[in-house]
């Protein structure tokens, strides 16, 4: 079975790139809602899984580069009238220049300081944002360009920031960083010795989960028109992040795709039950971690040894 | 001359009111810090003992809130009595939580545990959402709007003050059950070294059980203190987590007066910060004070090492 998924597996692959390139032409506009929504998060809980599962930065922080490219791209579109996909690689700078501001503090913390720092920062942006007028307080604003784009072009944004997440991350993992940081993951010490920048890598991988990830809200805020501070900074984000992740499998590359796909479907299945939903998501992600701590697709490649896409290189 | 004496003299009044108004500030400070000391014993107790970061820290000590909140309106008495109530009931989800739940991912590194308390928050916030409403509650007492007034300008409200003394005598028995009891010195064994100490014939996990519940005793003592003092929503709990884990952080880790000392500065960065920069930016000076204090000295001010 192995050797069958491995010589087909470019073929699935790519079967599956041109279902979603047509999603638009055959879909209804709910599937393409779908599937917008799946590209996103999928760009989204890639990043959180490079810096979790690969580089043991455990951030608790992600929707402060969140706040930061949505609130980017609704100042940059209808403060001074840039387009909004200028505007949302914009959203990915900014995130760049706070994430290296954070480094200055938090890359001295180790593990649960780490996680904490991170969030703290977030926190004390929600306030920030919260009480600066230029962004109307607590009040939030709305994104709005001089000529918004239809869902057909979002959706194509959307598309190519998923896929091209996705891509770049297996990239990433097979090239010589990619490589450093499996090493540092399983002996911080050891790989250091042996060469290992452990520092500059894991410092890349946090600017790169910055980028991606305002990069990706500003396209989200697009979508979804509205900005408020206690949305964008909440600790909400990450809590979806942690259980795409989480379920998919953390540390595999497929996970975060079966994650997402999962949560997709579960948050509108889950929508008509909106008051019980996040206890149910809670209580899933307590049950996979109990059971099958190393998810869906962590679990799989154990026992059977299936696995789509491996990092390592043959 | 008449007129530039009282300019003078009203300065001096001035200057005096400013300085009571300093003094208010560090009193409220030193009071308030006592309370943040008492969030904060439970978590770093449990990092301490099982070397877990609960992130539901400030979520389980607002069940204390509400838990006080259904007692007092049940019985119809004072919050103060609930202690009685709340403790016990505290103690006993905090032993099931660490033997049901946690206990399966001791040792397994740090992820496992971070996400089992992250999804417990969750469950807790939201199922406090849907029996509770998103509703402001507070637990009213006589005790709420009265204060000793001291000088013309400077007074101490009477419940900050009673809620400093509780903390303190929070500290000091909690300190006693570490210090002098059986179970307490089994507990520091099985977090200096668990594999001595389960040669030694303790029972490890069930004492991670017990020092889960000491410690969900200190956050129901936080949760009616808190409750007390300041409304709660079912929101309000991860607010919390991070005031906690800020005294953590500034104190350094596992000693008590580092808890204490950590609370007094975290409360006056926020007083201060609030009377210089404005209410609104209360909570980001003490964020920033915490950064700072990890950027320079991660061990924590009383930290070793």
């Amino acid at each position: 079975m192995r050797e069958k998924i491995h010589k087909f597996r470019w073929y699935i692959l790519g079967l599956l790139l041109v279902g979603l390139l047509t999603v638009p032409v055959w879909g209804s506009d709910y599937v393409v809602l779908l599937c917008l929504l799946f590209c996103l998060y999928l760009a989204l809980s890639q990043m959180w899984n490079l810096l979790a599962g690969y580089s043991g930065l455990i951030s608790l922080g992600q929707q402060a580069f969140i706040g930061i490219g949505g609130y980017t791209v609704a100042v940059m579109a209808s403060y001074y009238g840039m387009h909004v996909w200028v505007g949302s690689l914009m959203g990915g700078f900014f995130s760049i220049l706070l994430a290296l501001f954070m480094s200055l503090f938090i890359f001295r913390m180790k593990g649960l300081y780490f996680a904490i720092g991170t969030w703290v920062f977030a926190e004390a942006l929600t306030i920030w944002f919260g009480n600066w007028k230029y962004v109307n307080s607590g009040m939030g604003m709305f994104v709005n360009p001089t000529n918004p784009p239809s869902i057909t072009m979002t959706y194509y944004a959307s598309l190519i920031i998923g896929v091209g997440a996705f891509i770049f991350v297996y990239v990433i993992l097979r090239s010589k960083l990619g490589l450093g940081l499996m090493a540092m993951r399983d002996n911080e010490v050891v790989s250091e010795t042996m060469g290992v920048e452990v520092f500059r890598s894991k410092l890349y991988c946090f600017l790169i989960g910055a980028f991606v990830t305002g990069t990706t809200a500003g396209v989200l805020y697009v979508f979804q028109v509205f900005i408020y501070p206690y949305k964008a900074f909440a600790i909400d984000w990450t809590v979806t992040l942690v259980f795409i992740v989480v379920i998919g499998g953390i540390g595999t590359i497929e996970g975060p795709v079966v994650g997402t796909l999962i949560f997709v479907f579960l948050s509108q299945w889950l929508a008509e039950y909106s008051s019980v939903s996040l206890i149910i998501l809670g209580t899933i992600a307590i049950v996979v971690i109990l059971v099958a701590p190393r998810g869906i697709m962590g679990t799989l490649h154990e026992k059977i040894g299936f696995e789509i896409l491996s990092p390592r290189r043959e | 001359m008449d007129s530039s004496e009282g300019a003078v003299g009203s300065i001096l009044e001035w200057e005096g009111v400013l300085m009571e108004n300093f003094y208010q500030l560090i009193l409220n400070g030193v009071l308030l810090g006592g309370l943040y000391a008492t969030i904060a014993m439970g978590l770093s107790t449990i990092l301490g003992i099982v070397k877990v970061i609960n992130l539901a820290h400030g979520d389980l000590m607002i069940l204390g809130s509400y838990l006080s909140f259904v007692f007092m309106h049940w019985i119809g008495v004072n919050p103060f009595w609930t202690f009685f109530l709340v403790i016990p009931a505290m103690f006993f989800i905090g032993f099931f939580i660490q033997s049901l739940i946690l206990n399966r991912v001791v040792g397994k590194g740090m992820e496992p545990s971070l996400i089992l308390t992250f999804g417990l928050s969750i469950i807790i916030q939201n199922s406090l959402l849907l029996f509770f409403t998103p509703d402001s509650r507070s637990l009213m007492t006589p005790l709420s709007v009265k204060t000793i007034p001291i000088t013309e300008f400077l007074n101490i409200p009477l419940l900050y003050l009673v809620n400093f003394f509780v903390a303190l005598g929070a500290i000091f028995i909690l300190h006693l059950i570490f210090q002098k009891t059986y179970l307490g010195r089994a507990i520091r064994a099985a977090s200096d070294d668990e594999i001595a100490a389960k040669l030694m014939g303790i029972n490890t996990k069930r004492i991670y059980a017990f020092a889960m519940g000491i410690a969900m005793m200190t956050a129901g003592v936080a949760g009616v203190l808190v409750g007390m003092a300041f409304l709660f929503y079912p929101h309000t709990g991860p607010q919390y987590l991070i005031i906690a884990f800020g005294v953590m952080v500034i104190g350094g880790l596992g000693s008590m007066k580092g808890t204490f000392i950590g609370g007094l500065i975290l409360a006056l960065s926020q007083l201060i910060g609030a009377q210089l920069l404005g209410i609104g930016n209360q909570l980001l000076c003490g964020y920033i004070v915490l950064l700072i204090v990890l950027a320079i000295r991660p061990q924590g001010v009383f930290g070793e090492g």
